[in-house]
């Protein structure tokens, strides 16, 4: 038996945050009353998905919702998502409800690391989101990345030209370089990891963020 | 690090199961050694015959009273326990020999209990007397200037091209395969001798990494080949080649892609194929050149041997028949680091002072159609002009010899203008004189001077951009030391 342990959506953003991977702002909702609190933190609209290691497809259990426009609608939100995860898997462990920054994106993209049994850890870069499975667009390389690794990664996707610059718009190519690089520094100081997924890395004018990410130890 | 120069430059070879019979791999393998002119001692091992080919034989390992180095096993497999005891006993009195190819098979690649038996009598013995072992399912080693050949392989080369020398060396995990590269560079208009030559087979104790170092430190080697299935240790494997790969070139055939081929891999030489997203992505990373057909492993280690690498990523294509230059095009287009430079004023102006009045120069840019009248001066003078312009880093010369054009002058006026050439000047070429048997002449007369040619320009077109995609990658790797 392999003895895995996945970290849920709060733990791996903050690991691959803690590297330098950017993550849309993301705090946990112990309890309804905090909602308050948390507004002055994060202004609306929010993003509030439920906070479980046993719920990986969180939008299918029906505990995804957005935008969230207020403290009222908040207030629903967070009481649905927890009826719902409850009647979608009951013996599931909740640890509470998030609340994230709304983030707009251009394109969806997929950052990752995985484990070769030949190779040892890999990053990926591609499509991201629910592109992922039908195109199956991605660069792979071994760690460690040096800089001209990441570069290459990012030039071999048939959609590279995108990070150059597509119908005005101008993407933070350097910021995805180091966000590649930064994840291959993680697998290198942690050989026990053996999947991280940040998928969707939303990439938008000026600057991308991380929506989602599990890490698999 | 093993040294493995007792498989290439073995004071002595013994041939244990050599035969009279020239139906059996026995009696090839004395015969190559022979025709090849191995100068150290040849000791056939065969307890029926007195002499093999001419050379006395003896009865046993054990019975030969000179010193061996090298043993070549090519007895059937379930005989191997009787050879291994014999073995044992020359070494407890003799402790000469120092290495032992395996060319048999029925070993370990069957998986079967007896097979892995064999396999670890004749494992086991050699280890226990510090000997090297290839194989065994292997055709074993060629050097092309120590004169060794202890593989089963004729490969129809005449005797004169044995002089031949080239800096490529090959390893192959397949024995057919690497006999089939060994006939398949002897087909080319002019044959090519491989320098060294290592079939790998079940890699019992000589691997891939053993044979890759030792290439890498063999001075006679400018150029290593690679066809392989798989290694267990894909980090050891890439990390050596990447190390490797900064000095000389690495040119890699590698199967088992999909799942049906991996499959075939572990029953062939029961090798874990790895997952070839995660090799192809290797490759790339550490600079290692990957060819997707054994024409391209040949074409390509062969222009690396040959050539100078490209200084840039500037090619021009000199054509002399549209419709081939145009199919180059279209394929030199397929790569978007490949850029094709527009000419100089001075070199336009050479070439329209020496072309026939009906060639298009620089339409579009960095293509030239020299048309079906150019005679032969004019192509080699051609030639020369675009090469002396600095904007250009390598030619693709596409001719499709008409009937008024000589073989032999084409060939010798390309050549002498090649060679007259200051050194600075003398770019990568990739010639493409077409087609077929017709032009066999020409084309031996530019091989023999060390240049390339090529059956067709898509041939020509993927030498290139292998070369220019490592020139690519050593000219990053030494920009960011």
């Amino acid at each position: 038996m392999k003895l895995t342990k996945t970290l849920d959506e709060l733990d791996s953003k903050r690991l691959v945050a803690s590297y330098g991977v950017p993550v849309a702002v993301t705090t946990m909702l112990a309890d309804p009353d905090e909602i308050s609190a948390v507004a002055r933190q994060i202004p609306f609209p929010w993003v509030m998905k439920i906070l479980s290691e046993d719920i990986l497809h969180k939008t299918d259990a029906g505990c995804v919702r957005l935008p969230v426009p207020d403290v009222g609608s908040a207030r629903a939100a967070a009481g649905e998502i927890l009826a719902n995860a409850r009647a979608y898997k009951p013996d599931a462990r909740i640890r509470g409800v998030l609340v994230q920054e709304m983030v707009d994106a251009d394109i969806e993209l997929i950052l990752g690391v995985n484990k070769d049994p030949q190779f040892g850890h890999t990053v990926v870069f591609g499509l991201g989101g629910i592109y992922v499975e039908m195109f199956k667009m991605v660069s792979l390389r071994l760690v460690p990345l040096t800089r001209y690794d990441a570069i290459q990664m990012i030039d071999e996707l048939p959609i590279a030209k995108i990070f150059d610059g597509m119908r005005g718009r101008h993407f933070d190519k350097e910021q995805l370089v180091d966000a590649l690089l930064a994840l291959s520094r993680l697998a290198e100081e942690h050989p026990e990891i053996s999947e991280i997924d940040v998928n969707p890395f939303l990439l938008r004018e000026g600057g991308g963020k991380a929506v989602d990410a599990v890490v698999v130890v | 690090m093993a040294n493995l120069d007792c498989f290439f430059s073995p004071k002595s070879i013994a041939v244990v199961g050599a035969s009279n019979n020239p139906r059996k791999p026995g009696c090839i393998i004395v015969g190559n050694l022979l025709q090849k002119g191995f100068p150290g001692e040849i000791y056939p091992v065969n307890p029926k015959e007195a002499a093999v080919l001419g050379k006395a034989a003896f009865p046993t390992l054990s019975e030969i009273p000179g010193e061996v180095e090298l043993v070549v096993l090519i007895t059937p497999a379930a005989m191997i326990y009787g050879v291994m005891a014999d073995l044992a006993l020359r070494m407890e009195r003799r402790g000469d020999i120092k290495a032992l190819v395996c060319a048999a098979a029925d070993y370990g690649e069957t998986k079967t209990a007896e097979g892995v038996r064999r396999q670890s009598c004749l494992l086991e013995t050699a280890s226990k007397f510090g000997i090297r072992v290839l194989g065994p399912n292997c055709i074993g080693v060629i050097d092309n200037r120590t004169r060794v050949d202890t593989t089963f392989v004729d490969a129809g080369i005449p005797a004169d091209a044995y002089n031949t020398q080239s800096g490529i060396s090959v390893i192959s995990q397949s024995g057919s395969v690497a006999t089939s590269i060994i006939m398949m560079g002897a087909a080319r208009p002019e044959p090519v001798q491989f320098n060294k030559f290592a079939s790998l087979g079940n890699m019992t104790d000589v691997d891939f990494i053993d044979l890759l170092e030792h290439y890498e430190q063999d001075k006679t080697t400018s150029v290593i080949g690679v066809y392989m299935e798989g290694y267990p240790d894909g980090r050891r494997l890439i990390e050596t080649m990447g190390r490797i790969a900064r000095k000389k070139p690495i040119v890699v055939l590698k199967v088992g892609r999909g799942q049906k081929g991996a499959k075939a891999a572990s029953s062939h030489t029961g090798s874990l194929a790895g997952s070839d997203a995660t090799y192809d992505a290797a490759f790339r990373q550490y600079g290692v050149i990957r060819t997707d057909t054994f024409g391209e492993l040949i074409d390509t280690m062969i222009s690396l041997d040959r050539l100078a690498l490209p200084r840039g990523g500037n090619l021009y294509i000199l054509s002399q028949a549209g419709g081939f230059g145009i199919y180059c095009a279209d394929n030199v287009e397929k790569y978007p680091f490949i850029r094709m430079p527009k000419l100089a004023r001075a070199t336009a102006d050479t070439l329209a002072g020496l072309l026939p009045p009906m060639a298009v120069v620089d339409e579009p840019e960095g293509y030239a159609d020299i048309t079906a009248s150019a005679s032969e001066e004019q192509h080699a003078q051609s030639l020369a002009a675009i090469l002396r312009d600095d904007g250009v880093d390598c030619v693709i010369l596409i001719t499709i010899t008409p009937s008024f054009i000589s073989q032999k002058k084409l060939g010798e006026s390309l050549r002498d203008a090649y060679l007259a050439l200051p050194e600075e000047y003398r770019k990568p070429v990739y010639f493409c004189i077409m087609a077929g048997e017709y032009v066999r002449e020409s084309r031996r007369i530019l091989e023999q001077a060390g240049l390339c040619t090529y059956d067709t320009p898509l041939e020509a077109v993927r030498s290139a951009r292998d070369m220019m995609r490592y020139a690519g990658y050593l000219a990053a790797k030494e920009e960011s030391l």
